[in-house]
């Protein structure tokens, strides 16, 4: 039956009071492990200067320096930044927030999803991750990626927002 | 059931054939040239088909390379037609199918009957089962609008693309003003004799002459090119298919279904804004595609009254209360702190940066770069000032521009997602961007209350979560 119930805006549910899931404890951890790679190849490549043209650098202590000294905050963000992501299921739909300095939440309602991914890379696998990928229309790439939740998280979620995503069509 | 292998008349050779007049001294090559296109267009002819089945259509095409389209009729936004000068002749059109899924539109028919196009639209539009319409004729429809060659020269005048033309032909006006300039030099010197007078004047007059002729070649052209596009447009409203018609030489034939709009903007650009008017477009959702532009149906020049009556009718019933037109005075303002942002990282951030280099390399006169500043502070005031927004219970407008004016419409229950971005400074002040994501692209509100945007957050999650409707 059509019902068409008048709708005061307070009442409307907000997101004040809502409890945030965090991401897997481990994400962190496959973050940092993955950027001390990435600091490993620049230490690499800064010494790359000394070892092809001695003539001109006497070494590559003052490089190497410089990415120390970048490689700390680097290392450090994902301990500021993971903890601050989050993300809550509703009953309608799915909300996921990020952002240190700048702050965004992101809602999906399920009867605008047309699908849903997962997936991990072999480096994700190893800390037992995997990412969540949400496809709206008119978007393109994931139009909202939930990175770094646990391995049946990911596929619990999944398949309940297909189910959700389901019952919306059949409602229609 | 129609499942007959449809076959197509050779005219495309006949485009051709127009090419072999050429000079005598290039008979020879001309005769080539003519043997190779006619050759290839009767082969790509020959090997062209096309299968329509009850729900599909499919199309085998290539004469090397063999390619298979196969378009599910569900999947056709529209039925767009293009009918160039020979078709027109013939009575042909070329049918352009606009597919979602795809970043361009993947299937062209070239050369059908134009109530062929017609019937195939006719059972595209409406779903199988249910009895095509009376009004099957588009003669007996009235226009909506039509445009006449007054609009084409408004068209022309406010055509930004002018200025990519100016840039693009600017150094070769050069060249031919400088060749102009000493022709004209010598010539006043030998008449007067009085060659220092005479240089000063003639070099006056010079310049001056180049920048009107420039000006109004640039006109002409501009105008010339609406004329092409847009020449009798005419836009119809079909039971609840938009539909525009228009062109000089290859008539475009557009259609759009008012559900599957997405947004509605109204621009007015500088120009636009002297001449009173406006242009229209209707946005569709675009394609999963990367890199794949929205798919718009435009409406060139429209004056407020006309704009206010199509939002009217595109909208109904929903929008009844989202005036576009800029100065309505239902627009509320959007936080002054949002000029703050823009004047820090545009202009104070780079003159901080810039004059001190620009000063190793010009010396004095790079505190010239200073004058950014000012114009940055201005810039920034103009689109605060004509940035707002108001809602209503079913939809929204924003409204934009520095120069000009932008103002984009929607509808809540075709959005797809919601998102409220906070940076630290709007932290501080309580404020928040409420960003939209429509099947067309996004489109933000940015520094409004905290409580407005997240109440207006909820307020859209809330109808889109209740709608029974499609979004498309």
């Amino acid at each position: 039956m059509f019902q068409n119930v008048e709708i005061a805006l307070g009442d409307l549910p907000d997101m004040e009071e809502l409890e945030w899931q965090q991401l897997h404890p481990r994400y962190v951890r496959r973050m940092q492990a993955e950027r001390i790679v990435v600091v490993m190849a620049a230490l690499a490549a800064s010494a790359l200067p000394y070892l092809l043209l001695d003539g001109m650098f006497n070494s590559s202590i003052p490089l190497w320096l410089i990415v120390i000294v970048l490689a700390v905050p680097f290392l450090g963000w994902p301990l500021i930044a993971v903890p601050r992501r989050g993300y809550v299921i509703r009953d309608k739909d799915i909300i996921f927030k990020s952002g240190v300095v700048w702050r965004s939440v992101t809602a999906i309602p399920y009867n605008r999803v047309q699908h849903v991914e997962t997936s991990n890379t072999p480096f994700d696998r190893k800390f037992g991750i995997a990412n969540l990928k949400i496809f709206t229309a008119g978007g393109s790439g994931g139009d909202l990626q939930i990175s770094g939740l646990g391995l049946e998280t990911a596929e619990q979620l999944r398949i309940y927002i297909l189910e959700k995503v389901g019952a919306s069509i059949e409602n229609h | 059931m129609q499942n007959a292998w449809q076959s197509l008349a050779p005219f495309a050779a006949f485009v051709y054939a127009y090419e072999g007049e050429l000079v005598t001294s290039f008979v020879l090559g001309g005769t080539a040239f003519f043997v190779i296109t006619t050759t290839v267009s009767v082969l790509n002819y020959w090997f062209f088909r096309f299968q329509l089945n009850d729900d599909s259509i499919l199309i085998r095409q290539g004469v090397i390379k063999k390619k298979q389209t196969d378009i599910k009729f569900d999947r056709i936004q529209g039925i767009n037609t293009q009918q160039n000068i020979v078709f027109r002749y013939f009575g042909l059109v070329t049918i352009k199918f606009d597919t979602a899924g795809s970043s361009d539109n993947e299937g062209n028919l070239p050369a059908v009957s134009r109530s062929f196009a017609e019937s195939l639209r006719e059972r595209i539009g409406r779903p199988l089962g249910r009895a095509p319409s009376v009004l099957g004729d588009k003669a007996e429809l009235e226009p909506l609008l039509t445009l006449g060659w007054r609009d084409m020269v408004r068209i022309g005048l406010s055509d930004r693309r002018a200025l990519v033309v100016f840039a693009a032909i600017s150094p070769l006006i050069e060249r031919v003003d400088d060749k102009a300039y000493s022709t004209a030099v010598n010539y006043i010197e030998n008449a007067a004799g009085d060659v220092f007078q005479a240089s000063v004047t003639v070099a006056i007059i010079v310049f001056v002459a180049a920048v009107i002729g420039l000006i109004a070649l640039l006109g002409a052209v501009s105008i010339a090119a609406a004329l092409l596009r847009y020449h009798n447009f005419e836009l119809y409203l079909d039971g609840n298919t938009l539909r525009s018609r228009g062109g000089l030489l290859t008539q475009h034939e557009v259609s759009m279904h008012l559900g599957k709009m997405q947004t509605l903007r109204l621009q007015q650009g500088v120009v636009m804004r002297m001449l009173n008017r406006y242009r229209l477009s209707a946005r569709q959702a675009r394609s999963s595609h990367k890199q794949s532009k929205s798919k718009n149906f435009i409406v060139p020049i429209v004056t407020s009254e006309v704009a206010d009556h199509l939002r009217e009718l595109f909208l109904e019933p929903e929008g009844d209360e989202l005036i576009q037109i800029p100065a309505s005075v239902r627009f509320n303002r959007i936080s002054p702190y949002f000029m703050r942002a823009r004047i820090l990282f545009v202009g104070l951030l780079p003159t901080v940066i810039g004059v001190p280099v620009l000063w190793q390399i010009f010396g004095a006169i790079s505190l010239l770069a200073i004058a950014w500043l000012p114009v940055t502070v201005i810039l920034a005031y103009q689109s605060w000032r004509h940035a707002g927004y108001h809602c209503s219970s079913e939809g929204f407008v924003r409204r934009s521009g520095v120069l000009g004016y932008r103002s984009v419409a929607l509808l809540y229950r075709k959005v797809q997602r919601v998102s409220v971005t906070q940076s630290r400074y709007q932290r501080r002040k309580n404020l928040a961007t409420l960003r939209v994501y429509m099947a067309s692209g996004s489109v933000k509100i940015p520094y409004i209350g905290q409580d407005t945007a997240n109440q207006l957050r909820d307020y859209i999650l809330y109808k889109v979560e209740s709608s029974q409707q499609a979004w498309h």
